[in-house]
């Protein structure tokens, strides 16, 4: 049975007017014992009951890593011109010396299906000052939407996989949010699944040797979980944008490139069940380079042919797929993603 | 296919990572057996590996004196990463990893041994693509350095085959002296070139060692301040309730001030005092550095006395417990003169800190552990609020390097009430409190800088031998003076010497309290 929004437990209710006074008495409480600490904002929009529930536990786990204020605002599909409801919660966790708790506030807001306008107002009230705002927004991107929320916003969390019409959001992103901010960084989940595998490859291209085989790249394999073709296209979009290739078309399962000498490179992506990313195989002449997910393996397999019958392997961090591990992965790199918005402009008439 | 080009550069690293990657290489240990490759190298490396921050074809050769093979190598090494290693040990990664450790036997003095380890690192570069580059890491007795090196040398080994590079890392100490230091250099510099060479301090490795620059130079508040016209005098301790533990006949040789602050206190000075580099290259951070030492004023005949308090640990009481004088440890001189405890007063006179003086003390069996730098600024003029009361307290900030790492900062508040009370408060920045993600251990950062050939936390030639050069004067006042200064006994859990305290008090300052 769905959960309703009412059944939800986000902490101890409180006034909105009075959030401070009982965040205060909530750390006068545990003085002592724990210590608070935030270095972001980290605000979250979600839909549903559900979702809000989910989201309570991914900043719970969030702040093991990232000592945060979380400030959740959920809007409740079912209801209309109700009053916004506020609830405040602590995270604690043991510190890495184990000596001593350390705690994340938690402010969560309930809003009405029309509560949308009013989350600028919610956000920028109950910011940690000084410190910066990350914003996950969880689902589509409001065709209307308050210019001045994303200009405080200083990282923009989003997953492109989840989205209905994906035209239509790369659309708003490019065209209403990404220029409310310069300084604001777009940070799409669906880009760091394939971080691990974007690394993995890197590295291996780290060795001269490798290095020399790219020129001659014609065809790349990407595995992909069922749901995941985004996920896929991007990786094709960044090996095509850093290796200056240009898009010729897609066909199905199969997209076309040429190179910078006017060579054709192929694409084919194939769904079988497993990672979101299950694998990507580089083929250059007799050279074959295989990054492969192995079941029951938390790491990276790369297997590498090279004429002569030359082989290698080696194992390199794998990551998560799991909203948790993404996030924390998110949060740990710095800097805007010039490379992601590369990686969507070579692919962006197949997206 | 044959490379197009050795001038490639890798088109997938943008935006992935903020330093130079390692190219693929074999780091060759010297002293395999011994517990630094167990506590510290192999769980490095290995901590790397789990990251993703080394090379994808890393190999390691282990060079030592005892008979076994690569199996037993492994073996021994993988139970030590287990117990020592940051991360949990994943078998999986640590098979992989050390598929590609391997062990090779040889005496350090022994041709023969370099002449087979140069036939295996050319079929280890054949087969996993290491290139002939190569870290050789001598973890071993300064003694055995000259002969290494020779026989390196003699065997070309010092030179990649393939147009690669040849790296060597020198463990601490770094001589006994300013002439041994200076032959030890004379002697490495005959095989490898001075850019070639990383002499280790772990000090520079630790996260808020690195952080002494950043929190500097990437925050416009501290350096208007840093001078000699609002600070007043800048403390740097390091201090242990250890005694000297099983190292009784190295640290009966060696004594507190060539122990540690020959290299790590007085790098923490220069790094505390150093003009802003032009750059955060290697050499740029480390010009800056040697100017600091080079205008440490040198201590001559009675300034030693006036300047610098040694002391010895009696029998005394660490946490509850009744512990042994130095001269009862074991495989210590009874009759030792050892100093296990230094207080110094430094003057660095340059325009910058003309004036200003720095006190370092450093000591074992002190009641706490912890190593950290605390400036203390000049304190409010005596007109307004301390008109009658006389001078509140300084401001000091302090930058904790262990453990606990972090930054703190007193000022003055007034108490809470009707009448007007200023005490002082602390803002206290804790490292494991602010980021979850537990810091690299410094022999990781060491080790991936060496091998990308990064030399900004190594120390240089010349940054060595000149602060040598200041402890030499030092040790000569202590041992070869008619007259030497005397060795003060102090209480183990004690802070030192009551003669340490006068040293201080006498320009009207104090210690401070961990």
């Amino acid at each position: 049975m769905a959960q309703s929004i009412t059944e939800l437990t986000q902490g101890m209710p409180v006034e909105i007017g009075k959030i401070d006074r009982e965040l205060k008495r909530l750390w006068a409480e545990g003085a002592g014992a724990a210590t608070r600490a935030s270095l972001i904002n980290f605000a979250v929009y979600c839909e549903g009951a559900a979702t809000m529930q989910e989201s309570t536990e991914v900043i719970s786990e969030i702040t093991r890593e990232h000592a945060c204020r979380a400030i959740l605002i959920g809007i409740d599909p079912d209801t209309t011109h109700a009053p916004v409801q506020a609830w405040i919660l602590a995270h604690c966790h043991l510190s890495r010396a184990g000596a001593k708790q350390v705690c994340c506030e938690q402010i969560t807001f309930l809003l009405g299906n029309d509560g949308l306008p009013l989350i600028p107002n919610i956000v920028f009230s109950h910011l940690d000052s000084d410190l910066p705002l990350i914003l996950w927004w969880r689902g589509e991107f409001p065709a209307e939407s308050e210019d001045q929320l994303w200009t405080w916003v200083d990282r923009l969390v989003f997953d492109s996989q989840t989205w209905s019409h994906v035209p239509s959001q790369f659309a708003l992103l490019r065209t209403t949010i990404e220029p409310a901010s310069p300084r604001m960084a777009l940070c799409d989940l669906n880009w760091t699944r394939s971080l691990y595998l974007r690394q993995a490859v890197a590295q291996i291209f780290d060795s001269p040797e490798y290095l020399a085989e790219l020129a001659a790249l014609n065809a790349v394999e990407i595995v992909h979980a069922p749901g995941a073709r985004s996920t896929a296209l991007l990786l094709s979009g960044w090996l095509a944008a850093q290796l200056r290739w240009t898009l010729q078309g897609a066909d199905g399962a199969v997209v076309n490139f040429k190179d910078a000498a006017g060579a054709v490179v192929t694409v084919t992506l194939r769904e079988e069940a497993g990672r979101a990313l299950g694998s990507v195989r580089l083929t250059a002449g007799e050279t074959s380079i295989l990054v492969a997910h192995h079941e029951g393996s938390g790491f990276l397999h790369a297997d590498i042919r090279l004429p002569g019958n030359r082989e290698s392997h080696y194992l390199m961090p794998g990551g998560k797929d799991d909203t948790v591990s993404l996030l924390n992965d998110e949060l740990m790199s710095g800097g805007r993603h010039k490379v992601y918005l590369k990686a969507v402009a070579a692919l962006v008439d197949i997206l | 296919m044959t490379p197009k080009s050795t001038e490639l550069t890798n088109p997938f690293r943008e935006g992935l990572s903020s330093r130079p990657m390692p190219q693929p290489c074999t780091v060759v240990i010297f002293g395999a057996t011994g517990d630094l490759t167990h506590r510290k190298l192999i769980p490095a490396l290995y901590n790397l590996a789990a990251d993703g921050d080394l090379p994808s074809a890393l190999t390691v050769v282990g060079f030592a004196r005892r008979d076994k093979t690569d199996e037993q190598f492994r073996a021994e090494l993988g139970d030590a990463t287990r117990k020592f290693s940051r991360q949990s040990v994943q078998d999986e990664l640590w098979n992989s990893f050390a598929s590609r450790v391997f062990y090779h036997r040889s005496e350090f003095g022994d041709p023969e041994g370099y002449k087979s380890l140069a036939k295996r690192l050319e079929e280890i570069d054949t087969q996993f693509g290491t290139r002939g580059n190569r870290l050789f890491y001598l973890s071993v007795a300064p003694s055995e350095f000259e002969g290494i090196l020779k026989n390196l040398k003699d065997f070309n080994l010092n030179q990649s085959p393939s147009g690669g590079w040849t790296r060597v890392i020198v463990e601490k100490p770094f001589g006994y002296d300013l002439a041994t230091a200076t032959e030890l250099n004379s002697v490495v510099a005959a095989t490898f070139a001075e850019k070639d060479t990383f002499r280790i301090d772990h000090f520079l490795g630790k996260e808020t060692a690195q952080n002494i620059m950043v929190l500097r130079f990437a925050n416009g508040i501290f350096e208007p301040l840093w001078n000699h016209r609002c600070i007043d005098h800048v403390q740097i301790t390091a201090s242990e309730p250890l005694g000297v533990e099983g190292r009784g006949p190295y640290y009966d040789h060696s004594g507190a001030l060539r122990d540690m602050v020959q290299n790590h206190l007085l790098q923490l000075l220069c790094l505390t005092a150093m003009e802003p580099p032009t750059d955060l290259s290697a050499d740029s951070v480390r010009d800056e550095k040697v100017k600091v030492v080079r205008s440490i004023r040198p201590l001559h005949g009675a300034d030693v006395a006036a300047n610098v308090v040694r002391g010895q640990y009696a029998a005394g009481a660490i946490n509850g417990k009744n512990v042994i004088a130095y001269r009862e440890e074991d495989r210590v001189n009874p009759q030792s003169d050892t100093e296990t405890f230094v207080a110094l007063k430094v003057n660095v006179d340059n325009w910058r800190w003309a004036g200003i003086p720095f006190y370092i003390r450093v000591g074992k069996r002190l009641p706490k552990g912890g190593t950290e730098i605390a400036v203390q600024f000049r304190a409010a003029p005596p007109v307004l609020f301390n008109k009658d009361t006389g001078e509140v307290g300084a401001n000091v900030l302090v930058i904790r390097i262990q453990p606990d790492e972090g930054i703190s900062m007193r000022m003055q508040a007034k108490i809470p009430g009707t009448a007007l009370r200023i005490e002082p408060v602390k803002m206290d920045f804790h490292y494991g409190t602010s980021f979850g993600k537990a810091s690299p251990e410094a022999y990781e950062r060491l080790l991936l800088d060496a091998m990308s050939g990064d030399a900004t936390l190594f120390a240089r030639r010349d940054e060595v031998e000149q602060a040598w050069k200041f402890i030499d004067e030092i040790e000569h006042a202590w041992h070869n003076s008619d007259k030497p200064p005397t060795l003060y006994p102090y209480a183990s859990g004690s802070w030192g010497p009551k003669e340490a305290d006068d040293l201080i008090e006498r320009d009207g300052r104090s210690w401070r309290r961990l």
